[in-house]
């Protein structure tokens, strides 16, 4: 697209199934699709993603830098836009790190338990990982 | 004849039940706002994933192109012959005819299906849901099947159902309305498509109390599996409020502060519609198998959690009706009383004046 300009700010919208958690705007915004984390910035080609544990981060906006810790959403990506599906979303304030920690046993117990469903086990590995990305979301360390 | 002092103690009485009914009337006013608001907070996902749906199935065909399998097993038609149905009912009383309709409605559809001859699960939502369907049928009886095999290396599970009676109750959430969250109607979702997926059931039902807003409210049945068309309702029974309920409401509403018409599209709203559907190529960096197989469920638990919301609301709006015609009532009761006393009063003194008047003439 010739006449997109190089910079601009990206609207940024957080929506969760109760409530929309976030409308503000960035320069550029990190997301943990489930291939890995995707930056998209002004200007970005349409693109639309599956999202697993981890976090969103806004730079560089009106309102400053932001992370949100999400498990599992969907995003699309627009020019001039990425709207953000998350079935959770918290603040890394919100989480309850005792909380995260039992989900975490949880899911290592489902885990030892899956038996030779293949199935179980990949919920055991999605429950896992979600929490140990909250943890570490919690201690603001996520990778 | 009553006296009097009687009459006057019953008034005061009535007073005071009148005070609380219209106490009632405005907590179920704010309560309903919050409903309402959080069921208008809840819309622009529902929306935004569904056309996110939408969008894949309209890329993809719904059967594999190399094995000529379904896509995802919620969208397998399958001949109906146990069906579930999801009651949502409120969590208390003094609400009008807001449970009985909804027990009313959902009986007439479970009548329907066993007379074809079919069987009927019940899920049971909101305490009152509990109370007045769960205790005339049994709870359905699973047993959980472990086989071990190959030198106890590898385990199979396998969950069989002993099916005694045509209509039982699956489960029931009494405590699921008053603190309603996500994560817990995902998990009632989960085990509904797991128990499809077994073909345990071969269709899902929801009977619940639409709203949309005060005056445009419902007791719908609507088609939850399998999913025939998305973002479409499939309603199979619909039973309108009639006009006096509808303005009974309306000038319930109206006393309490509270708007009867369809709340307006937010902006938001507006834009999540949007959602997916721009006129580009979107990149799309997973199959569509695995997305279809994460979205699927969500969008039923998103159905679920929706329909939950409205019926919250619902309830709310019911009460808050309820208590406003017993409002009223109670002040026409007041004024019927109030007159009654007056006239017993005043005979009671023209009686004096008589014997007075009729004694000074007889000196």
């Amino acid at each position: 697209m010739a006449d997109t300009p190089q910079s601009g700010l990206l609207a940024v919208r957080l929506v969760t199934p109760d409530r929309i958690l976030l409308d503000a705007t960035a320069e550029a915004v990190e997301l943990p699709s489930m291939s890995g984390y995707l930056e998209a910035l002004y200007g970005a080609a349409p693109l639309l993603a599956e999202l697993g544990a981890g976090e969103v981060r806004l730079h560089g906006g009106t309102s400053g830098d932001q992370k949100f810790f999400v498990a599992w959403g969907f995003v699309e990506v627009l020019p001039e836009r990425v709207t953000i599906l998350a079935e959770t979303a918290l603040h890394p304030n919100e989480i309850d790190r005792a909380e995260a920690q039992q989900e975490l046993q949880e899911g290592q117990k489902l885990w030892q338990e899956a038996g030779d469903d293949g199935e179980k086990y990949d919920e055991a590995n999605a429950i896992t990982r979600r929490a140990e990305e909250k943890i570490a979301s919690a201690d603001g360390k996520s990778t | 004849m009553a006296n009097v002092l009687d009459l006057r103690r019953r008034i005061r009485s009535v007073k005071n039940t009148r005070q609380i009914t219209k106490a009632m009337k405005m907590v179920s006013a704010a309560k309903l706002r919050r409903a309402q608001e959080r069921a208008i907070q809840a819309r622009p996902y529902a929306k935004m994933l569904t056309n996110v749906l939408e969008s894949l199935v309209r890329r993809t065909d719904a059967y594999s192109d190399e094995t000529g399998e379904i896509l995802h097993p919620l969208l397998e038609e399958r001949e109906e012959k146990n069906v579930l149905v999801v009651f949502v009912a409120g969590d208390k009383g003094f609400a009008g005819a807001f449970n009985s309709n909804i027990v009313k409605a959902g009986q007439a559809f479970i009548g329907s299906r066993i007379a074809e001859g079919k069987t009927v699960d019940m899920e049971l939502i909101g305490r009152k849901a509990v109370t007045h369907v769960g205790k005339r049928f049994p709870m359905a009886v699973y047993e959980k099947k472990t086989e071990h095999y190959d030198n106890e290396l590898a385990t199979h599970h396998e969950i069989i159902r002993h099916r005694s009676q045509p209509i039982e109750v699956a489960a029931t959430h009494a405590d699921l309305l008053h603190s309603l969250d996500f994560d817990r109607v995902s998990d009632i979702a989960r085990s509904i498509i797991e128990s499809y997926s077994r073909k345990e059931i071969d269709s899902v039902y929801l009977v619940y109390n639409e709203f949309k807003s005060v005056i445009a409210q419902r007791v719908v049945v609507e088609k939850l599996l399998p999913i025939r068309k998305l973002g479409l309702q499939e309603i199979s029974a619909a039973e309108e409020m009639t006009k006096e309920q509808r303005d009974a409401v309306a000038r319930a509403a109206v006393s309490s502060g509270i708007s009867a018409n369809i709340p307006e599209e937010s902006v938001i709203e507006y834009e999540a519609k949007k959602f997916g559907t721009a006129e580009v190529d979107y990149i799309f960096d997973q199959s569509p198998q695995r997305l279809l197989r994460h979205l699927m469920p969500r969008y039923v638990t998103t159905q679920l959690f929706h329909a939950f919301l409205e019926s919250v609301a619902a309830e709310h709006a019911a009460r808050m009706t309820a208590m406003d015609s017993a409002t009223t009532n109670a002040g026409e009761m007041i004024d019927a009383l109030s007159l009654k006393m007056n006239r017993v009063r005043q005979a009671a003194i023209t009686k004096e004046i008589i014997e007075i008047v009729s004694g000074a003439a007889a000196l």
